[in-house]
């Protein structure tokens, strides 16, 4: 009998998510780096031109905005004049992005202060805010997938399934009020609204964000629990490999933690990069109602003044952490799988 | 745990068992099998699993026996849907929850349906093992290779972790999975199909089985490597005095390898004989319709054709008396009735009224011949 060393090799790359990585040759993290830092820049530029072009169709300007109701069209005028708002909308897009292109967002219309200095404000209460949801909300998702999954049809799967429904149709300003009114106003454990600052004192200030970080990672809790639940189900039926362990005489538990949930997490990573896009609109409205001073306040604010400058900042930043999201979890894939991380020998 | 295990061995994949895996078996407490002279280890008797699909009920196993004897190699065959693999599943209780199952199941005198899964765990893995079809499937893909064996000898064992290792890295240079060492800090992914299909084989020895099911272990695989595995099988099935059985669709390998058959239809065993006399005397219609299809040299190998003339049996509407007669050219009215599988002559049981080519006094449901 000859060892099997004779055997060719058979590269098996069934899993469309190894394609993606070992179609390109050499290092693959380094060019898939590289791929997605260049895909950015038109994403980028078709950003920025639509929300500069949708600002120029809302009527009124920050000209406008600043002086009120009574100023005279002379005044106005006056003002559009130093502000620059005179000049054609190609041109003063250009000149954005002129700065914006050697890292200088330029400075708030209204407020005249630099806009990193803003950003440098507002960009720790969004992180926060969106790292506590993502937090509630995986903490709480995993365990309870698993209860569920453990015993599909049972009584911790149909709990788990009445409950997400609910937190999957109920919106989340509405969930947002509702908190407000029974832990703030009702129970009165959590302050209603408002920002502390984490300077000053860690609990106080998660007590301001308990509630804020809730509304947004209820939601997200329900959809990872309906998600991982569902593809930790189907692993669990309809995987060889699960099999395999069961008749080693691996335990349930065990099964679904050591052998399912490994492969489920590559499932669960995609969608909780994917869905950081979406959360940070989210934040928007969250904020807003919390009056947590975030970029997603700044942006109300900011379209409302009819502030460009700082629109186009917060645009540029929200799509700056889709783009690196999607490339953190690629990232993520070829240094946890496996399948991909040696894939392309 | 016998303390030879972890002794050095000599170089040289052939000697690597001896004193490896041998030691363990013979401290096996010996009576037992002594005292069970002559006991077959499995006995299958009337077993039934019904599932229900859609609203309708599936009849996936229908009133299956046989008989293993320890240390042998049995295959069973029959076509694909025929409940091979669903059978043996309930041997090993890996069935679904869903699955309904009656009849008998014993395992060393052991009844296995109804057992606790407490106690059923402990037999998975430990005396009963199972190799799957698809190595490409049956491995877990995020887990190296090491990871998954050492599981199952941990939990067979009270090896600690370095012994554990130890003994994995034996186990895969028993299947003879060549550099067993590099591989064992390999992901499933690097490996070709036939090295997988070999680290199962050492997963299912972790808990020294005494019955090894192979479920189209080779199936999967190309020609070549299709006969190393099951000479692999042959080869550790003597060596450790294990039973096999070897599941299959291809009678032809079961004829090469196996030394007992049993021809499965509809959920059922409709003939069972030692290999060289189920060959002699095929007796059974299906079984010859089978034969009859077996690949010619100058067929396409695995190549696709069809067994017998006629629809498989719809699982969920069996015809009334034998399952095989809307296709059996031999069907008379007497087939209304269900033939019992009986021991017809010598070690040959078949499950029909008119064998083939087994003269008229077979006609009878009871002709104890010779
Ligand atoms: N979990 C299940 N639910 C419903 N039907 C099943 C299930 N598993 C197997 N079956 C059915 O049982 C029958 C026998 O299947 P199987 O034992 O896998 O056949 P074989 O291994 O002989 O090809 C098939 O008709 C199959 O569709
Ligand atoms: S019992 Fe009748 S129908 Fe069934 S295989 Fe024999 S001859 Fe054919
Ligand atoms: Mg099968």
């Amino acid at each position: 009998m000859t060892a099997t060393a004779t055997t060719p090799r058979v590269p098996v790359s069934r899993d469309p998510r190894v394609s993606r990585l070992t179609r390109v040759t050499g290092s693959p993290v380094l060019r898939l780096i590289v791929k997605r830092l260049l895909m950015a820049v038109p994403i980028m530029l078709g950003v920025t031109i639509l929300t500069f072009w949708v600002l120029s169709l809302i009527p009124g300007n920050a000209a406008e905005q600043l002086l009120g109701a009574e100023a005279t069209p002379e005044d106005v005028a006056l003002l559009e004049r130093q502000l620059g708002l005179d000049q054609p909308g190609v041109v003063r897009y250009l000149e954005w992005l002129q700065g914006a292109v050697t890292g200088d967002l330029g400075n708030s219309i209204v407020s005249r202060q630099p806009v990193s200095d803003v950003l440098a404000d507002r960009l720790p209460v969004t992180g926060e805010l969106v790292l506590l949801a993502f937090l509630i909300s995986l903490v709480l998702a995993i365990p309870v997938a698993l209860l569920a999954a453990h015993k599909p049809g049972g009584i911790m799967d149909r709990i788990s399934m009445v409950v997400s429904t609910l937190g999957l149709s109920v919106a989340n300003y509405v969930l947002a009020l509702i908190l407000v009114l029974v832990f703030a106003v009702t129970l009165g454990w959590l302050p209603a609204i408002g920002y502390v600052p984490l300077e000053d004192g860690l609990w106080a200030n998660l007590e301001a964000m308990i509630l804020p970080s809730a509304a947004i990672g209820f939601p997200l809790f329900c959809f990872y629990t309906r998600f991982l639940r569902g593809d930790l189900v189907d692993q669990m039926q309809q995987e060889e490999y699960v099999t395999t362990a069961r008749a080693k005489g691996v335990g349930s538990w065990s099964v679904l933690i050591k052998h399912a949930f490994r492969n489920s997490s590559f499932g669960l990573i995609t969608v909780v990069g994917l869905n950081l896009g979406a959360l940070i609109g989210g934040t928007v409205i969250i904020e807003q109602i919390f009056a947590l001073p975030g970029i997603g306040q700044m942006l109300l604010q900011a379209i409302n003044t009819r502030d460009f400058v700082v629109v186009q900042a917060a645009v540029v930043i929200f799509a700056l952490v889709a783009v690196v999201a999607n490339l953190v979890v690629d990232l993520l894939y070829a240094v946890l799988d496996p399948r991909i991380r040696y894939g392309s020998r | 745990m016998s303390g030879e295990r972890t002794v050095a061995y000599p170089a040289g994949d052939t000697l690597v068992s001896e004193g490896v895996i041998a030691p363990a078996r013979a401290g096996r407490p010996a009576p037992a099998r002594a005292g069970a002279a002559g006991e077959p280890l499995v006995v299958v008797e009337g077993l039934r699993v019904q599932f229900t699909r859609g609203g309708r009920k599936v009849n996936a196993v229908n009133g299956l026996s046989y008989r293993l004897e320890p240390g042998t190699m049995m295959a069973i065959i029959g076509e694909s849907g025929s409940g091979k693999s669903v059978s043996s599943r309930a041997l090993m209780g890996l069935l679904p929850p869903t699955a309904k199952i009656s009849g008998s199941i014993r395992f060393d005198g052991r009844e296995l349906i109804g057992l606790p899964e407490k106690d059923m765990r402990e037999l998975r893995g430990g005396d009963i093992a199972m190799v799957f079809q698809d190595p490409a499937r049956s491995l877990n893909p995020t887990m190296k290779i090491g990871a998954q064996i050492t599981e199952a000898v941990r939990l067979h064992s009270d090896l600690d972790k370095r012994g554990a290792h130890a003994r994995a890295v034996e186990l895969l240079k028993l299947v003879r999975l060549p550099a067993a060492e590099r591989r064992f800090h390999e992901y499933p992914h690097q490996l070709s199909g036939g090295m997988r299909q070999r680290v199962m084989i050492a997963i299912a020895l972790a808990g020294e089985p005494r019955l090894l099911i192979a479920d189209e272990a080779t199936t999967a695989l190309d020609v070549t490597t299709q006969a190393q595995i099951m000479e692999l099988l042959v080869e550790l099935q003597q060596r450790l005095g294990m039973a096999v059985i070897m599941i299959s669709h291809d009678l032809g390998l079961a004829a090469s390898y196996a030394q007992h058959v049993v021809v499965m239809y509809a959920g059922r065993a409709v003939e069972q004989a030692p290999t060289q006399t189920l060959f002699a005397n095929v007796r059974m219609p299906y079984t010859h319709a089978l034969l009859g299809a077996i690949p010619a040299l100058d067929r396409e190998p695995h190549s696709l054709f069809d067994v017998t003339p006629g629809q498989p049996p719809d699982l969920s509407a069996l015809p009334k008396g034998c399952p095989f007669r809307p296709r059996c050219q031999y069907a008379t009215d007497t087939c209304l009735q269900a033939p019992p599988l009986t021991e017809h002559e010598p070690e040959h049981l078949w499950a029909c009224w008119h064998p083939v080519g087994a003269g008229a006094g077979h006609n009878s449901a009871n002709g104890e011949q010779r």
